[in-house]
């Protein structure tokens, strides 16, 4: 795929995800605004409850600026992962359109998910601003320029981690038409997993050990600790080493059920 | 196989099958709780190892009813679908392998399906199929302005698609399919649900595209219209086999039983009148001042005569029966001929016959 098409495509979608003004306004509230709240609120309740100063390492200022630095980040990990777009194409049979182009479509549709990006991006800078003011931010959290370049490379392999773990999941569908259940499963293995729900730090060291081999981690909790000055560069390295391995492996399984799904996909609706 | 042997055919068919598993259920609450635990499968075959050719230039009409094998044909020959048997060459290549050398100079067009993108303005998603397909900006404005002036869209390149009517949609979508000027176009009902002056602008389209770009086109319709107006040569399709592959002329002069003589009348038709017109021929339409009625081929002359004595006749026209008559009687005729051979082979097993 040519650079001008691939930079075409992300413009367009841009262009597209920017036109609905209604839907980013509710995405972006809801998105942050009330999942921030509903933590908030849990462990205000929790840290008093316990009568402790810390729970998994964390003051409460701490686990608040967590959270927020982990829904903000989610939102440039996962873009529209939400969405069921690659099986809607093969169910309704909208596919048959980049079968016939002479284009790649898992670029054509890298291309549309970073351009989805884009409003994701917006809302990210003007809470993140926002939330750099207002916020107490604890001794323990160390944000400066080398950990912030190197949360954001993490992000931007996690964002393509999450890209390729379509495939294989939404893939089904050349098979089983209806896969919006296994994303379900998959959103929220992600989300408890992956240290959106709560903090990894949390599990138990066994838990968390064995976790580090799986790729989740490194959607949300390791890219957070990363930005707080947590994680030494040799974890830093290590942690892209781990991603890197499961891009290549998510890749190949999604490259192998999209082979086998041509062959029985049908083209339905012409 | 029609189709000259010695010019390079563009399409080449050879032997070609496809068969789908259908998952069957049967009906009621019963028969889907069953079904989430097992579930029959059958065998569907779609094609049944169909062979032909197509030259450059060549308009060729796809006939059948539905379920017939038309539109899998097409998907096969582009590439969206893979054959269970047989092979095919479109341009020299196998569609399913989806060559991009192929795909540059292959067009598909679904009057059932949207292929422009719904939330973009006609014009944006024509910018990004001269990206797709790598068209020099000079001849992608030059044949935009022509395709665009065809079909008389000036107007509506600028409003998003899915504001479109489904007339303008279809309008743009062929501009969108040929903008990379195709030398291999498929036009999968391209005028269905169109007003008649729409399917008129289209078929016109069509006649002028193929005449000044003579790709080999491939045309599916249930508008027997479409494939007289814009096909030589029809394929004849029924339950997935090749039945009839020639000149569409051909189809009339072998097949075509019935003349229509349309007679325009000076007064009205009074009551036993009509009942005479019912004894020489079966009348298929009438009004104040007019009839239609369907004769035997060998009797035209004989009937065109008797109604210029009986009838106040102001003109008379003898025409040939339509394309679709025959298409119909022809498929109706050989699914009779294969019952009665069933009834036989059944009769023959049980000692019957």
């Amino acid at each position: 795929m040519r650079a001008g098409l691939f930079t075409r495509v992300v413009s367009l979608e841009a262009r597209k995800q920017m036109s609905y003004r209604v839907d980013f306004w509710i995405n972006a509230v809801m998105g942050f605004v009330a999942e921030l709240t509903i933590a908030y609120f849990l462990w205000a309740a929790i840290f008093q409850a316990r009568g402790a100063d810390r729970i998994g390492g964390f003051t409460f200022e701490g686990m608040a600026l967590y959270y927020v630095a982990a829904i903000l980040l989610a939102k440039l990990v996962r873009g529209q992962s939400k969405d069921l777009t690659i099986a809607r194409d093969i169910y309704e049979g909208s596919l048959t359109r980049y079968l016939i182009y002479p284009c790649s479509y898992v670029l054509f549709k890298y291309a549309e998910h970073l351009g989805s990006l884009v409003p994701a991006l917006l809302q990210t800078l003007v809470f993140g601003v926002m939330a750099l003011f207002w916020m107490q931010i604890p001794g323990d959290v160390q944000i400066d320029s080398l950990s912030v370049a190197m949360a954001l490379t993490l992000v931007v392999v996690a964002n393509m981690l999450a890209f390729l773990l379509r495939f294989p999941i939404q893939g089904v569908a050349f098979w089983a038409d209806n896969v919006w259940s296994l994303n379900v499963m998959l959103r929220l293995a992600t989300e408890l997993l992956g240290g959106l729900l709560l903090p990894l730090s949390l599990f138990p060291p066994a838990a968390q050990a064995f976790l580090a081999w799986l790729p989740f981690p490194y959607f949300f909790y390791v890219p957070v600790q990363t930005l707080f000055g947590r994680v030494s560069v040799g974890e830093w390295l290590a942690a892209l080493g781990v991603m890197s391995v499961w891009c290549v492996v998510i890749g190949a399984i999604g490259a192998m059920v999209w082979r086998r799904g041509h062959r029985v996909y049908t083209g339905v609706g012409i | 196989m029609s189709g000259k042997r010695g010019e390079e055919a563009m399409i080449e068919v050879e032997g070609l099958s496809k068969s789908f598993w259908v998952h069957q259920k049967a009906p009621g609450l019963m028969g889907s709780i069953r079904s989430l635990v097992r579930r029959e499968k059958i065998e569907k075959r779609a094609l049944q190892s169909i062979s032909f050719r197509v030259q450059e230039g060549e308009v060729v009409g796809l006939v059948g009813a539905n379920g017939a094998g038309k539109t899998t044909l097409v998907k096969i020959l582009a590439g969206i679908v893979h054959p269970s048997d047989g092979d095919a060459r479109v341009l020299g290549y196998r569609p399913w392998q989806r060559d991009d050398r192929l795909r540059r100079r292959m067009a598909l067009i679904m009057g059932q399906k949207a292929q422009l993108w719904w939330d973009l303005p006609a014009a944006d998603g024509f910018l990004l199929l001269r990206e797709i397909y790598q068209v020099p900006k000079e001849r992608f404005e030059e044949s935009l302005e022509r395709l665009v002036a065809l079909l008389g869209v000036e107007d509506q390149l600028q409003v998003q698609v899915r504001r479109l009517s489904l007339g303008e949609r279809m309008k743009m979508e062929l501009i969108a399919a040929l903008l990379h000027s195709p030398k291999v176009v498929y036009l999968d009902e391209p005028t269905i649900g169109l007003d008649l002056g729409a399917q008129r602008a289209i078929r016109e389209f069509i006649l002028a595209y193929q005449q000044t770009d003579r790709p080999a086109m491939l045309v599916t319709s249930h508008y027997m219209e479409d494939i007289e107006r814009l096909c030589e040569r029809i394929l004849i399709l029924r339950q997935g086999r090749l039945v009839y592959d020639g000149s569409r002329r051909q189809v009339t002069e072998r097949f075509a039983r019935y003349k229509l003589i349309k007679v325009l009348l000076r007064k009205p038709a009074e009551a036993d009148d009509l009942a005479y017109v019912d004894t020489i021929g079966r009348r298929l339409a009438h009004s104040e001042d007019q009839i239609q009625l369907e004769v035997e081929r060998n009797q035209v002359a004989s009937v065109a005569s008797a109604l210029m004595a009986r009838l106040s006749v102001v003109d008379l026209a003898i025409e040939e029966e339509p394309l679709g008559h025959i298409v119909e009687r022809l498929q109706r005729a050989q699914q009779e001929e294969e019952n009665e051979q069933m009834l036989f082979d059944v009769g023959m097993q049980s000692g019957i016959s």
